[in-house]
């Protein structure tokens, strides 16, 4: 996968999660949580969706790595290269 | 693996089965709900459980327990149509009166009107709820306590707990304060509703969401016994003899209820050492459901959603030493919610507490004529109590049935008919067992929304996290 389609899946995940997230205006340096007022809850099921779409295990010590849209990228590009 | 399809399950199944995860839920009875549920009699569908939703909240506000509930069980907020409540009162007969609805400065306004002394304690009390975690872990503190050190009025004080106690007291007289904040906020701070149509409506979604993930459910299967051995449990088998593996197990059914499910008494004693009786809750209600024509209604308080009255000055929540205790009770209009549902006839459910032991007693008694003599003539006697209050009825009455006690803890499996639990809450879900957990009204939420919130998270804390 490259960047950009790593970081479409990351935006069709969210979209799924909350249909109403405003992705237009996302800032992609800045936490994902604050911008689009997700909870814990939510930050859960973007992981879930991955290990579900991808077979790939996010373990909980990981997910600060998660936590702005660009450094979701550079976590899952060497995970996700040859899918 | 899940026992028990009421909310709890239901929702818990359905975070399972999202993620692509083998999932069956064990419900005893032939249709899902639980302590929520439905029944046909004349061709009319009657509700068990549900009068009204707590916590409402408008779909802006993404962190409110009603909307991060929906999306994680994936339900679209905007296929949902939600009724919210008109007025209800809180009715100290001769006393006072406080009204309250979904905007919280109608209670606000009523008590600077009423109790314009406790007006600044009242707010200070606000403050303090607001700052107040009540999912953290942490020993019992008195919400009655608490209350009490910022309202003096001892009348104000009653008046408070009586709706809140009548929506989640599981232990008699107080509660813990935890149990009491998640109580005040989503009753008074965020409010009532209902979803448009019944709660079959509401079941037949969630049914449909869990089968389009794939997700299983047994219907008349109940559990006869856990198989566990080495801290662990292996699987279960059914009151059909069927023996089922699994790699995880949630009980919804309650903590002594799933305390009789093991079959060595070792097992039984890792589960919990208190004894299944004194573990059982001790409330339980009497609770009457009326059809009237709507024609026939016109002197009805049709502005009212539900009135909590209570006769005397303090309010007393404990198991009577009658039968029932008609010194309170919740007067329940379900059809009076905003936006008329253009229903033919109006309902009206009343509900008091009612003293389990005394109802079982009649139902075994050799003479068969008691129980059903018991029950109309506490009915009626409730009938008498009520009319006071809305004004006589009875002549008007097209239908009308009665549980009491024993049918509760028929139709639920709730030991002595304990609709909210037993007082000691497993707030974690997590058991002395490596792979059993407990979800539903034993984990401390309460409520619809609270026990569907309950099997999301026990599922998300313990179980998503290691598979």
């Amino acid at each position: 996968m490259t960047i950009d389609e790593i970081r479409e899946v990351i935006l069709e995940i969210i979209r799924d999660i909350d249909d109403e997230a405003d992705l237009d205006n996302l800032n992609s340096g800045e936490a994902l949580r604050d911008q689009l007022d997700l909870d814990s809850m939510d930050f859960l099921d973007i992981v879930m969706e991955l290990r579900k779409r991808y077979q790939i295990q996010i373990p909980e010590e990981d997910y600060p790595q998660l936590a702005t849209l660009d450094s979701c990228v550079n976590y899952l590009m060497p995970r996700l290269k040859a899918a | 693996m899940i026992i028990g399809g009421g909310l709890s399950g239901l929702a818990a199944g359905i975070r399972f089965a999202r993620f692509g995860q083998k999932v069956l839920i064990l419900e005893k009875h032939t249709k899902a709900g639980g302590l929520n549920s439905y029944y046909f009699r004349k061709g009319r569908l009657l509700e068990t459980g549900l009068h009204a939703i707590t916590n409402y909240a408008p779909p802006e506000n993404k962190h409110a327990p009603l909307n991060r509930l929906l999306r994680q069980l994936k339900i679209p907020r905007r296929s949902l149509k939600f009724r919210q409540q008109q007025t209800s009162e809180i009715l100290f007969l001769g006393k006072a009166a406080l009204l309250f609805s979904n905007d919280f400065s109608l209670l606000l306004s009523q008590i600077d009107e009423y109790f314009p002394e406790s007006t600044r304690n009242f707010k200070a009390m606000i403050a303090e709820l607001d700052r107040y975690d009540p999912f953290l872990p942490r020993p019992k503190i008195s919400a009655r306590e608490f209350v009490s050190s910022f309202l003096q009025d001892k009348l104000l004080v009653e008046m408070l707990f009586c709706p809140i106690m009548y929506y989640g007291g599981n232990d008699e007289h107080d509660m813990d304060l935890s149990q009491f904040v998640i109580l005040f906020r989503s009753i008074f701070q965020e409010g009532l509703f209902r979803p448009e149509g019944t709660i079959k409506d509401l079941l037949d979604l969630l049914q449909q969401q869990y089968k389009d993930f794939a997700g299983e459910i047994e219907f008349s299967s109940g559990v006869k016994e856990v198989i566990a051995s080495d801290g662990k449990v292996i699987g279960v088998i059914t009151n059909k003899g069927e023996e089922i593996r699994c790699d995880y197990l949630i009980s919804t059914v309650g903590v002594p209820e799933t305390k009789k499910l093991f079959a060595t008494t070792d097992s039984a004693a890792r589960f919990s050492k208190l004894d299944a009786k004194k573990l059982s809750g001790r409330l339980s209600f009497l609770e009457s459901i009326y059809f009237f024509e709507k024609s026939a209604c016109k002197d009805f308080p049709l502005d009212r959603t539900i009135i909590f009255y209570n006769l005397n000055k303090k309010f007393v929540y404990q198991r009577p030493d009658d039968a029932v205790d008609l010194n309170s009770g919740v007067i329940c209009f379900p059809g009076n919610f905003q936006e008329d549902q253009h229903d033919e006839t109006l309902q009206m459910r009343v509900t008091h507490l009612a003293n389990y032991e005394l109802w079982r007693q009649a139902r075994d008694d050799d003479d068969k004529s008691l129980y059903p003599a018991m029950k109309t003539a506490w009915t009626e006697r409730s009938k008498k109590v009520v009319g006071k209050i809305i004004g006589n009825y009875s002549e008007n009455i097209v239908y009308e049935d009665t549980f009491t006690p024993v049918t509760i803890e028929r139709y639920t499996s709730r030991t002595q008919g304990a609709v909210y639990g037993c007082p000691l809450k497993l707030k974690d879900g997590r058991t002395n067992f490596d792979n059993l957990y407990i979800a539903g009204t034993d984990q401390g939420y309460l409520g619809i929304i609270g026990s569907m919130l309950s099997g999301v998270t026990v599922v998300n804390q313990h179980i998503l996290q290691r598979i």
